[in-house]
């Protein structure tokens, strides 16, 4: 736990290395996942894997009435200086790869290396992001269906049946679901959804090495968004699908998802400690 | 004598044209039903019959009319109720005019709303009542309008609302979200200082708070009736005592649903096609467990984190809502549309007077598809056989129950 500005944060960690903050997403670490998931231990074998609750997710206390995403955005400065870090990996899965993206734009010397996962932010003509309010509205009552079908490569993904049952599950499960959604709510429900129609113009000023991986099944936030980022960003590479999974690939493809984001690390380490050495 | 209970005849103004397999092959009735059901041939007239039905309910006797804001539905065509309300102000002389309400956060502009309810309230000489809604359900996705911030938005707007019709203008308004440089509407409303305002609620402790100390008439939304409608009144009337200001049954209303017939099984049997069709078409996706619930729930994150712990803790996803109902005795239990003759009839209304103590009666008479004849066959047969003896009953049981009402009225006198 940590306070910034009198606001609680729930942070947790784990590995031992090069700082590298990971910034959660819906169905994920803090979305609904009360502690680390397969994906994020293995990114701790090689890197030390820092994972703040976004405002009124898990413990973290809410920024108040009214706010959006650039008071998320001057949130995460004032975490990243409690914290000490300078200069730093930033990962973001969904939301999370959204505020990531934002950081990056705004304050590229001090984001080392970026990584994006099933990232929303952008404005994709034709290929809007899904409904994640109207589908985490259960059917019959209860029936979650058509959210793990928006969220994962089909509805009876294991790791969709895992954490978004057909039931009404865990208190604390449910808590952080609506939190999250909260959260969603106030950052990114009004249009634009759950995107800045004005950040991919701005995509320019984060040249620092980028890795943007993909469900190949995303059906929350289409694949195009991976390609406009791919676009965007001065340096990504390529678009890495990872197979079998949809929006939620860090729970459904732990491994592969993981093993992308290693692999780059470890092909742009260089690059990385040069960045940081000025 | 004590004011007795107030009545009113409300209309939700569904859509009666779906088709009769509309249940089996549509998941909802609201926000994605699609549009290419309506009938604009067979629609013809139809605002005209409901127009029609309110104004003969005024005619008959009715205290009032009232009105909703519903989008993209069939359960109500009234996206903007303030339209009927101004078809009714010239076609009517005597009842309220009640519209509960226009959902604020909706609205581009507050002042908007301002300038169209002292509009209403000219135009009807002094008859509006005012009410404003969050719309914090299916109307989040009709209008995109976000959740969580929503009730912030909304009791801002309401502020807004109240200052513009009670303060000279121009004032500037420095709200977080409707910031004005120039407050000043033309018209001023014609009851002062302002027409009442009804504002709805299920049982926030946060809303009503805010109902209270604004010195608002609560409406209680909810479509059941029993023990929970008086702890909704017990727990309002605990409020306004910490407030230090005192309930009375003008301060609070409720809404139930009615069909009077010659016997019970005569009101059986002709209201039946209209019931079914209301609960099962126009509840579907409000108030149905089959299909998609929009009413309340974690897509909607407008109620802050704490309450919406204790909704899991309290609430029962797999239980029966109104709409579930498959036969009159669970319809009964609902408490909440009351279908029999004219002693039925008031002796369960009367029962629930009784046990919330509220002034104001919202009944629906209009379900689903009913026919016009038999709406205004039941509409009359209750003005007749039931009004008169919920009124002498209610102003009997409130001059017992409050009596300091009855000797501010002697002193008005």
């Amino acid at each position: 736990m940590l306070e910034v500005r009198g606001r609680k944060v729930t942070l947790i960690e784990q590995g031992r290395g090069e700082p590298l903050v990971y910034l959660h997403g819906f169905a994920d670490v803090h979305g609904v996942a009360g502690e680390f998931q397969p994906f994020h231990l293995r990114l701790g074998t090689a890197a030390r894997v820092i994972a703040p609750a976004h405002p009124g997710c898990a413990q973290s206390d809410e920024l108040g009435y009214g706010y959006g995403i650039d008071d998320v955005i001057f949130h995460y400065l004032e975490v990243f200086d409690a914290l000490g870090l300078e200069s730093f990996d930033l990962v973001g899965h969904c939301v999370g790869g959204w505020i990531a993206a934002e950081l990056a734009v705004r304050y590229p010397e001090r984001v080392r290396r970026l990584g994006l996962i099933g990232a929303c932010g952008l404005f994709v003509p034709g290929a809007p992001i899904g409904d994640v309010f109207m589908h985490s509205q259960p059917e019959r009552g209860v029936q979650l269906t058509s959210l793990r079908r928006l969220l994962f490569a089909h509805e009876s993904a294991p790791a969709g049946l895992r954490f978004f049952a057909s039931a009404r599950g865990d208190i604390e499960e449910e808590m952080r679901r609506y939190q999250m959604l909260r959260f969603g709510s106030f950052i990114g429900f009004k249009p634009p959804y759950f995107y800045n129609r004005v950040l991919r113009g701005r995509l320019y000023r984060a040249a620092m090495p980028a890795a943007v991986i993909w469900g190949a099944m995303d059906r929350m936030v289409p694949c195009a968004h991976g390609d406009a980022y791919v676009a965007g960003l001065p340096g990504a590479e390529d678009l890495t699908l990872i197979a079998g999974a949809g929006h939620a690939a860090p729970l459904e493809q732990p491994d592969a998802t993981a093993d992308a984001l290693l692999h780059f690390l470890s092909a742009t380490s260089d690059i990385g400690k040069r960045v940081s050495n000025g | 004598m004590t004011k007795p209970v107030q009545l009113y005849c409300w209309h939700f103004m569904s859509y009666p044209y779906l088709p009769a397999d509309f249940d089996q092959r549509y998941e909802t009735g609201w926000v994605t039903v699609p549009n290419r059901l309506w009938d604009a041939e067979r629609s013809r007239g139809l605002y005209r019959e409901y127009i029609d039905q309110l104004a003969y309910a005024d005619e008959i006797g009715f205290d009032g009319m009232v009105l909703n804001e519903h989008h993209q539905n069939i359960y109500g065509l009234m996206p903007s109720p303030n339209l009927i309300a101004a078809a009714l102000s010239q076609k009517t002389k005597r009842g309220k005019i009640v519209i509960l309400g226009n959902l604020l956060p909706l609205h581009l502009n507050p002042l908007r709303m301002a300038e169209e309810y002292a509009m209403l309230d000219n135009m009807s000489d002094g008859r509006l009542i005012a009410g404003f809604a969050p719309g914090s359900g299916p109307e989040t996705f009709n209008y995109d309008v976000p959740s969580a911030p929503s009730r912030e938005q909304f009791w801002e707007a309401v502020d807004l609302i109240h200052r513009a019709w009670t303060e000279d203008g121009p004032f500037a308004w420095e709200g977080r979200h409707y910031p004005l440089r120039y407050v000043n509407p033309w018209p001023r409303p014609t009851q002062q200082p302002h027409p009442p305002v009804w504002i709805p609620s299920s049982r926030s402790t946060e809303t009503l708070v805010n109902i209270a100390k604004r010195g608002y008439c609560y409406f209680l939304s909810s479509r059941s009736h029993g023990s929970e409608t008086a702890k909704s009144q017990a727990q309002f009337a605990k409020i306004l005592e910490d407030q230090g200001s005192r309930f009375d049954p003008f301060r609070m209303g409720i809404l139930m649903s009615a069909h009077v017939g010659e016997t019970d099984a005569q009101a059986q049997d002709e209201a039946k096609e209209g019931v079914w069709y209301f609960l099962k078409n126009c509840l579907k996706g409000h108030l149905r467990r089959e299909g998609r619930m929009l009413t309340a729930g974690p897509g909607i994150p407008y109620i802050p984190p704490s309450e919406f712990r204790s909704y899991l803790k309290f609430s029962d996803p797999s239980a029966p809502m109104l709409g579930d109902a498959e036969d009159w005795s669970d319809l009964q239990r609902a408490q909440s549309i009351i279908v029999g003759g004219p002693d039925t009839v008031y002796r369960r209304i009367s029962d629930i007077i009784e046990h919330a103590k509220c002034g104001h009666l919202l009944i629906q008479f209009h379900m689903g598809n009913m026919p016009d004849a038999l709406v205004r066959r039941s509409m009359s047969l209750f003005v007749q056989e039931v009004a008169p003896r919920l009124r002498e009953h209610s102003a009997k049981l409130f001059g017992a129950h409050f009596p300091e009402m009855e000797r501010s009225a002697e002193m008005a006198q």
